[in-house]
């Protein structure tokens, strides 16, 4: 028993550390003045809301193409994923291993030499600092996760019903969509959402293989960051993080939806 | 043979972009042996390595990045594996503590750095609280963290985010481990630390080693967090290097790329030789496959 109550006491201590920081980045946004050593900000103001929503930069643009990016990247990266996991899980041919390798090589190349080489490729296809040039750098990005992800539910999920389908008379097509699929949502919401925010969070990628054209509230965040006005910092901060986790409880809500159904049917 | 043609055809998107992840390698690799025919630069040479290896900017850059990588992915390994533990033992690895660890995974970096400086800077919120526990009577008290070469800051950043992951990344095996053979070594009579400590834990090496891979070789080659906390001299060899790809004079190209080329080789390697350690270590605990 004595042992659970250290455990308790570290859990509680993650809490606190996990918790924290947000609780700070909200007082920091509306604080006027907060010196040193007041735990409180000591006056507050609407300051980083108004240059936030009608400042210098167009927040309601960098939303939007950070938005259209990251479902652009959420959308492919996992109907990749599906296909390589529909390969691995229910063929059978030589070099299994290699391919599993593939699936997971951009988690081991270190991100500055990828953004950079990758950049190098992109230029001689003349996709560098182009949204397209982006896109497919960020889709390649999430691809392990989502290949990881739907792996594991296809392989868990197997060939067998849609096999029976065939039996029955549905073509190939019909039998995915009608049998596999469904089973297959909770797993293809997880991937959407891991890539969408993989995507959405890109700094680095973005400004390489962007050149600069291709504006997201990641890439703008930072600048402000290394700025000295925590206030306006931490606002950009809260709207991106508040924004990514809007969508990943979404994501969340749909995922527990499917597996309500699931257990309905 | 039907079916292995579908199987290659479902592969080929996967196929191109690790094409593509494979040139854009070899791109970096060319260009550091100085084979840039754009600018004239035909025969590959490994001067740019010599150089690069022989500065002392680089080696304090190196040694910046190891001890960086080194110290947070070992506390964070540990930190994590005591996290996931927790989890499995107080809440069964479910409910809303699990939901909340995922949050700082979802954090992006420079987000945390931002978390940083809002925390341990010399006015940050650990330092007023210093003041109001009378530790300390001035900010300037409390000790420097952020900006310095010690790099203090940054390897805390880190652990926010690592922690969490390690503990994510092991808690599937963990929970099935500790629910099946760690109940069933209780129930022949051993405490829970020893059931803890001779079962459950060996039996969740392997997701632990390779989070610890993992975590490692990201802050191995992580830009955000040295750029944003760290020092001016040294810098993170990420960094000083991409630092050198943004110098305005074009023929300093192949200089940055062959430190690209170490961060590359550099991360490659480390990743064989902790397959060919943990695959040993392993057998010889008997918890791998």
């Amino acid at each position: 028993m004595r042992r659970n109550v250290l455990l308790r006491l570290f859990l509680a201590a993650a809490v606190l550390c996990i918790l924290l920081p947000a609780a700070v980045l909200v007082l920091w946004s509306a604080a006027a003045r907060w010196s040193w050593p007041s735990l409180l900000p000591e006056r507050w103001s609407a300051r980083t809301v108004r240059e936030l929503l009608f400042g210098s930069q167009d927040l309601w643009r960098l939303l939007g193409s950070s938005m259209s990016l990251g479902s652009g990247a959420a959308g492919l990266s996992t109907l990749i994923g599906l296909l390589t996991a529909r390969a691995v899980s229910l063929y059978d041919f030589p070099g299994k291993g290699l391919v599993r390798f593939a699936g997971l090589l951009p988690l081991l190349i270190p991100g500055t030499v990828f953004a950079t080489g990758i950049h190098l490729v992109l230029l001689r296809l003349g996709l560098a600092d182009t949204a397209a040039g982006v896109l497919l750098v960020h889709v390649m990005t999430a691809l392990p996760y989502s290949i990881s992800i739907l792996t594991d539910v296809t392989a868990a999920l197997g060939g067998a019903l849609e096999e029976q389908a065939a039996v029955l008379g549905a073509g190939p097509v019909r039998a995915f969509f009608a049998i596999s699929l469904p089973e297959l949502m909770p797993g293809v919401l997880s991937s959407l959402s891991m890539a969408f925010i993989l995507s959405y969070s890109q700094y680095f990628t973005t400004l390489i293989v962007g050149g600069g054209r291709v504006k997201t509230l990641a890439l703008v965040m930072v600048p402000y960051i290394q700025g000295g006005d925590r206030s306006l910092a931490s606002v950009y901060a809260l709207a991106f993080t508040g924004s990514a986790l809007l969508v990943s409880a979404l994501f969340e809500a749909l995922i527990r939806h499917w597996q309500k159904r699931g257990d309905r049917l | 043979m039907r079916k292995k043609r579908t199987a290659c055809l479902l592969l080929l998107p996967l196929f191109a972009v690790t094409a593509l992840s494979l040139l854009a390698c070899g791109s970096v690799l060319a260009q550091s042996l100085g084979v840039i025919p754009a600018f004239g630069l035909e025969e590959p040479t490994l001067d740019y390595y010599r150089n690069a290896l022989t500065s002392p900017a680089f080696h304090s850059a190196l040694l910046v990045s190891l001890r960086v990588a080194l110290l947070s992915a070992l506390a964070a390994a540990s930190l994590g594996t005591v996290l996931c533990a927790a989890l499995v033992r107080v809440c069964r690895a479910r409910g809303a503590m699990v939901s909340l660890i995922r949050l700082p995974i979802l954090v992006p970096h420079t987000v945390t750095a931002l978390f940083a400086i809002l925390l341990l800077s010399q006015t940050g919120l650990v330092s007023r609280c210093a003041w109001a526990l009378g530790l300390i009577d001035d900010p300037g008290q409390f000790p420097q963290l952020l900006f310095t070469p010690g790099y203090g800051g940054t390897i805390l950043a880190y652990l926010w985010k690592e922690v969490p992951f390690v503990a994510y990344f092991t808690l599937a095996l963990m929970a099935g481990v500790s629910a099946t053979l760690g109940e069933a070594a209780e129930n022949l009579g051993a405490s829970p630390l020893r059931s803890f400590l001779t079962v459950t834990l060996p039996l969740s090496l392997p997701a632990v080693s390779q989070a610890f891979l993992i975590i490692f070789l990201f802050a191995f080659g992580g830009y955000e967090l040295p750029l944003l906390l760290g020092a001016t001299v040294p810098k993170a060899l990420p960094v000083y290097a991409h630092l050198a790809y943004m110098h305005p004079d074009l023929r300093q190209r192949p200089a940055a790329m062959a430190l690209y080329g170490v961060i590359l080789l550099l991360s490659a390697a480390m990743a064989a030789l902790y397959g060919l350690l943990t695959h040993r270590l392993l057998r010889k605990i008997g918890g791998g496959r």
